[in-house]
């Protein structure tokens, strides 16, 4: 009885929630209240994916879903990444029957790393994909030793660990699990691959297990990689998904030596998060074809990357998760290798949209050496934190001239539409981005 | 004047950006005319102390701790013993707690610390991350930073910070924070907090000068990267400030 109240509730309130546009999680913590272990008692589908880590879970969710959709696969997922357990429960709730049945073959979800224990009491994924595990908003998170202790409660022994080989940290996950439920994806040596470490920190200098020397015959970016540790041993497992060649001047990349995937956006973010997606769909059912046929044509919807024009600029918004110093280094590259002279733009005015905090110490972890190349003209820093970010700018090798820095947002733009047609790149995160966006004429 | 920085585990005690808190100290003496030697040290390494002006060690992991707490009885009679003369000692984060005379991990495993001070650390499954403001008797305006810590630091007689205004201290919200006692100056304060503060910084380095029983010279004003830092510490205080409704 409990069970049907709860979810009659839940698909009322969440009715009446899109209707003032409310938010997704309210729903569920009601009917959490009424019935606790609601997600215990509900049948679910065959195939529960959840997707977690520092970076990538939303594009390789969203992708995931497309691959299956185009597999003929009723997919249900949390669009509206609300991926803690009230979130799950609304989202479970209003896609049952009243019997408690939910529709649907798969249920896909994003799962926030520090609540997956709390989302997967009452249930667990049948396919749980683990991208990567570094320093991503340290301010909530504390550090990614600190995550992986978070997520270790939420892996049930039945769940088959899908996890990105190339992380030492996430290979961790694997020690206590049967190796039978763990399948492996990983990138081999490639055109993208370097024997130096790249980046102003090397959290894979030492092994997660037991902190002993680590050695890696070579690096794919930050501490991704092929490692091993002269100590104990720990090192990359041989991945049963395998990225053989990635090729950026042609925007290609070949999975498993013989399936070509043409990339829309030439990052080595998107090769992983496409490789994920597709080892955990293969591990579904779905055949190469199909899925080489939906990751070639998919173009990333999630508004990450934006185009603009201001003035007679062409520009580029690589969006950046502040307090993520992996997720900036990735857009500097791809900045730093777009050979064209530019302009970069780096603002810094509200640290999160979602909590308050005026710690700025990240800055110092994100390699902005990148941008001392040529064809970076210039480098207009801007927001509250200019200051934060123009004295970690005097610690690089950028020469001061190339330095333009403006508290306003809008100020910065008025400058740079008066003058100059060079190509534009906008660095910056969420919480922020739009204060640029709103003064540039968008490109659909 | 030639100065020798070491900087202790720089791989994995430097969990926050502390590595800038040896680059600002670096610049800065460079920037007076001096020349500056950063030596680094780790598991593998002997580190000798001979002629080294500061030691520094930033925030780790709570597993990175541990092993440098297990490492560092390879070397601390050596490193008590430069303490005792005249290397200044700079600990941040987490690494304070390894001057203490123990950590207690939050399976409740006792790991004995360099015992430089009588204080006592214990590990809790919480974190209390929070941004700071801090006074210090030691020079004028408060200083800003954050703080990412799981742990209560009790018995601490004499602390670098005798109040904050937001922030949790050694083994209290509000408490004071830090340790500071003959050469030795730690804080919980993560990050690079003499980047962030730049009175914190000229302190440092008026502590270097006075260990060779000289001045520290003027600092000069013009200098970018010290009016940057500057005008980023009274934004950070202006809006930590706000958040105290002051």
């Amino acid at each position: 009885m409990r069970l049907i109240l709860a979810i009659v509730v839940c698909k009322i309130l969440r009715r009446i929630g899109k209707l003032v546009g409310k938010g997704s999680s309210l729903p569920g913590q009601y009917a959490l209240k009424i019935c606790p272990d609601v997600l215990g008692q509900v049948q679910l589908p065959k195939h529960i994916i959840a997707v977690t880590g520092s970076n990538g879970k939303t594009s390789t969710v969203e992708m995931i879903a497309a691959v299956l959709r185009a597999d003929g696969r009723e997919v249900v997922y949390n669009a509206e990444g609300s991926n803690q357990i009230e979130g799950v429960t609304t989202l479970i709730l209003t896609h049952c029957t009243l019997s408690g049945k939910m529709r649907g073959d798969v249920l896909l979800l994003e799962s926030d790393e520090r609540y997956a224990r709390h989302s997967f009491r009452y249930f667990h994924p049948t396919h749980f994909v683990i991208t990567n595990l570094y320093r991503d908003q340290l301010t909530r998170n504390g550090h990614s030793e600190w995550v992986y202790d978070a997520i270790l409660p939420a892996v049930h022994p039945e769940t088959t660990l899908v996890l990105n080989a190339d992380d030492p940290l996430v290979a961790c996950f694997a020690r206590d699990h049967g190796p039978e439920k763990v399948k492996w994806f990983g990138m081999e040596e490639c055109s993208i691959s370097t024997r130096e470490h790249h980046g102003v920190y090397n959290d894979g200098a030492r092994c997660p297990v037991c902190k002993g020397r680590m050695e890696y015959s070579c690096y794919h970016y930050a501490h991704i990689g092929h490692y091993r540790c002269t100590r104990c041993g720990h090192q990359r497992p041989k991945p049963d998904f395998a990225v053989t060649a990635v090729d950026f001047n042609n925007g290609t990349m070949i999975i498993d030596d013989h399936i070509t995937i043409n990339l829309a956006f030439r990052s080595v973010y998107n090769v992983y998060n496409i490789l994920a997606a597709w080892s955990v769909c293969s591990l579904c059912g779905v055949g190469e074809r199909v899925m080489a046929d939906v990751i070639s044509s998919y173009i990333l919807k999630n508004g990450r990357m934006v185009r603009f024009t201001l003035g007679q600029h062409q520009g580029t918004l690589l969006t950046s998760k502040h307090e993520n110093s992996v997720a900036y280094d990735t857009n500097l590259r791809y900045i730093r290798e777009n050979e064209k002279p530019c302009t970069v733009v780096v603002i810094v005015d509200a640290i999160s949209r979602k909590y308050f905090t005026g710690e700025t110490s990240w800055l110092w972890d994100i390699d902005f050496e990148q941008l001392n190349v040529p064809h970076v003209q210039r480098v207009f820093l801007c927001g509250k934190y200019v200051n934060d970010l123009a004295v970690r700018f005097d610690f690089t090798s950028l020469p001061a001239e190339k330095l333009v820095c403006h508290e306003s947002i809008r100020e910065a733009a008025e400058e740079l539409k008066a003058a100059g047609d060079e190509n534009l790149y906008v660095v910056t995160c969420f919480s922020d981005r739009d204060k640029f966006l709103s003064q540039t004429q968008r490109q659909q | 004047m030639n100065w020798t920085i070491l900087h202790l585990y720089p791989e994995l005690m430097s969990l926050y950006g502390e590595y800038a808190n040896v680059a600002v100290l670096r610049r800065l003496l460079e920037d007076l005319g001096d020349t500056v030697t950063v030596k680094t040290a780790t598991f593998e390494d002997t580190p000798d102390f001979a002629g080294v002006d500061l030691v520094y060690m930033g925030a780790g992991t709570e597993r990175s701790q541990k092993a440098v707490l297990e490492d560092l009885p390879r070397y601390s009679a050596a490193l008590k013993k430069a303490a005792a003369k005249t290397t200044l000692l700079l600990f941040t984060g987490n690494a304070m707690e390894t001057l203490g005379a123990s950590v207690t991990d939050a399976g409740g495993k006792v790991w004995p610390g360099l015992h430089l001070a009588e204080f006592t650390t214990v590990e809790t499954d919480r974190r209390t991350p929070q941004d700071v403001i801090a006074a210090s008797a030691l020079w004028e305006a408060p200083a800003v930073g954050f703080m990412n810590k799981c742990s209560v630091t009790s018995g601490v007689e004499k602390p670098l910070f005798s109040a904050l205004s937001m922030g949790f201290g050694n083994d209290a919200a509000g408490g004071s924070e830090g340790y500071a006692a003959g050469n030795i100056l730690a804080t919980h304060i993560t990050g690079p907090s003499l980047v962030k503060n730049p009175e914190f910084l000229r302190y440092v380095a008026m502590r270097l000068y006075e260990k060779r029983g000289a001045q520290l010279p003027p600092l000069p004003e013009d200098l970018p990267w010290r009016i940057h830092a500057q005008r980023a510490y009274e934004v950070t205080y202006a809006e930590l400030s706000a958040r105290l409704g002051k």
